[in-house]
């Protein structure tokens, strides 16, 4: 008996979790212009792709869907390299003002992005950043949350395997890059997921410092797009099903990496 | 790792040098920065007058700004609770051994990988009266009168449901994630254990899953808490801060003065306001995790 309230409690988590992705997926295809009334009308054809040629030769979307990715790619792997190289010395290099340093990094966390934004737009406004991939990207670079989280995994590295390589005649860039990196690979990995998705998703900051179209990023793009769609389903799920193709391919091919990545964060978190 | 002291603070200085580079000017600076602005009436093109604290003043007599902070404190009420509970149960389902068991992991996590905007406007289409998701869906199964519709969007409370809805259904997959590798950690002797002495799934559930549950559930509720209070595109795109702005978060409201009033000052003295909230929740927060030494 409970096994079965069980399976069918599953069973409608499931379906309500995928139904609306399933539905944004049969509406893109479906003929314009029909008469709907019920909810099967949406499920039966005509279909046609012929909105998919309109919106991809028609608008920027794949433009800004490059755009997107392009940022989310340089802001992950810069991101990614700058903390490790701050987390590192933090953990295991015994210098001037440590704990100074690791104050200023750690109440870095309390300052949430939204914030600053303002005094940052005159800031980006007065060195010229604006409405430029360098504007997108450089401001995005420094996360101290990932400082933190890898120092915490760096601190697990012992240093007798550290001085042993010393020993050996190692520098410290050799240390870095050939022990410290790959032993904290998981750490690594993780950190960059998650600097991916949260630059995929950052709204705030393009949506103020952009305002030519040929730089737009899809959060910022979908919207100007979607305005002009009044009354119709079509376009506007065809917007949604071609810019979340590639992210929803990404995941199903790291799955595992992915989901393995999202826990790890929460070890140290 | 031993070295000479020179040498490690030349060193040292290196490897910090990029990321105190991008931290010093778009992080500290602007912080420094943004003090100024708010003594300040400051336009977009940097017309500049010095009013003291004028904005300070006017923003605690300012119905607006109170509002807003309401409303985005009414978004953190409703998604936290919802948000673990809803977590908690996807786990317990994902964490169930069955033939479906990795289908339901890849299931609620997907939703988390699309971009805000999508999710957004998913969210706005499926609550559509008329020809929408959810409307159809509930004509179908008989729930919903065929002559009648539910207008999610335009109905205070019931955009409200709807915001929360869309937002659950788009950003669980994380704490869902997190839940679930919780439980996997719980040893499996101890409910094996349990069940010899014959404890039942519910007793198994309050008395072992929940309390190895807690310290990431307070992680997770600190989190949401503050993500919550920031929230603005999906109100943004979904009801525009409507109706009659009684949706519209602190975050829309700093925006729309910043940059549609063309008040960057006020919407500086704004962000201050904003900064100081969610530190008081995060001391809150930190207080009472540490109570008792209890944040293992």
């Amino acid at each position: 008996m409970w096994k079965w309230i069980y399976r069918i409690v599953s069973v409608l988590f499931g379906f309500l979790f995928i139904a609306p992705i399933v539905w944004m997926l049969v509406v893109s295809i479906k003929k314009e212009g029909m008469k709907i009334v019920t909810l099967v009308d949406w499920f039966t054809p005509p279909y046609s792709f012929a909105v998919y040629d309109d919106i991809l030769s028609g608008t920027k979307l794949s433009n800004w869907m490059f755009n997107s990715f392009f940022v989310a790619i340089c802001v992950t792997l810069f991101t990614v390299a700058f903390a490790a190289m701050a987390g590192f010395v933090m953990s295991k290099l015994p210098f001037r003002y440590k704990s100074a340093m690791f104050f200023l990094v750690l109440s870095g966390l309390l300052i949430p992005g939204e914030a600053i934004i303002i005094p940052l737009y005159q800031v980006a406004k007065d060195m010229s950043l604006l409405n430029s991939y360098q504007g997108l990207i450089i401001p995005a670079l420094a996360s101290p949350v990932a400082v933190i989280v890898l120092k915490s995994f760096f601190d697990g590295v012992p240093n007798d395997l550290l001085e042993s390589v010393q020993i050996d005649g190692g520098g410290t860039w050799r240390i870095f890059t050939q022990i410290m990196l790959p032993l904290n690979r998981p750490a690594l990995a993780s950190m960059a997921i998650l600097t991916f998705i949260g630059s995929w998703n950052n709204f705030l900051w393009p949506f103020l410092s952009v305002t030519d179209d040929n730089l737009f990023t899809l959060p910022m793009g979908i919207p100007t797009l979607m305005s002009q769609y009044s009354e119709d389903y079509v376009k506007p799920m065809v917007v949604n099903t071609i810019s979340s193709i590639p992210i929803i391919l990404l995941f199903i091919i790291f799955e595992r990496q992915i989901i393995k990545g999202v826990s790890l964060s929460g070890i140290k978190g | 790792m031993r070295m000479n002291k020179m040498r490690a603070d030349v060193l040292a200085l290196l490897f910090l040098l990029p990321f105190l580079a991008v931290y010093g000017l778009f992080t500290i600076w602007p912080m420094v920065k943004g003090v100024q602005m708010t003594f300040y009436k400051w336009t977009l093109i940097k017309k500049m007058k010095y009013v003291g604290w004028d904005n300070y003043s006017k923003m605690f007599h300012d119905q607006e700004v109170w509002a807003a902070i309401w409303h985005s404190a009414i978004f953190v009420i409703l998604t936290t609770p919802t948000m673990i509970v809803l977590a908690i149960l996807l786990a317990m389902i994902a964490n169930r051994k069955s033939r479906l068991q990795k289908l339901y992991r890849s299931v609620f996590f997907l939703p988390s990988v699309l971009s805000v905007a999508v999710a957004s406007y998913l969210g706005l289409f499926v609550f559509q009266p008329y020809n929408g998701f959810v409307n159809t869906l509930l004509h179908l199964i008989r729930l919903l009168p065929e002559n009648r519709e539910i207008f999610w969007l335009t109905e205070l409370s019931l955009s409200w449901i709807a915001l929360t809805l869309i937002t659950l259904w788009w950003t669980v997959g994380f704490n869902f994630i997190l839940y679930l590798s919780a439980m996997q950690d719980i040893p499996d002797e101890i409910v094996e254990a349990a069940k010899l002495d014959g404890a039942s799934d519910s007793v198994i559930f309050w008395k072992i899953t929940l309390p190895y549950l807690t310290p990431i559930t307070k992680t997770i509720a600190m989190l949401q808490i503050i993500s919550s209070f920031k929230v603005f595109l999906q109100i943004y795109i979904i009801t525009g801060g409507g109706p009659l702005d009684k949706t519209r978060p602190i975050i829309q409201l700093i925006y729309q003065t910043g940059f549609r009033k063309n008040d960057l000052g006020y919407a500086a003295t704004m962000s201050y306001m904003l900064f100081v909230i969610l530190l008081v929740l995060s001391a809150i927060q930190y207080f009472i995790n540490n109570r008792k030494g209890a944040n293992a």
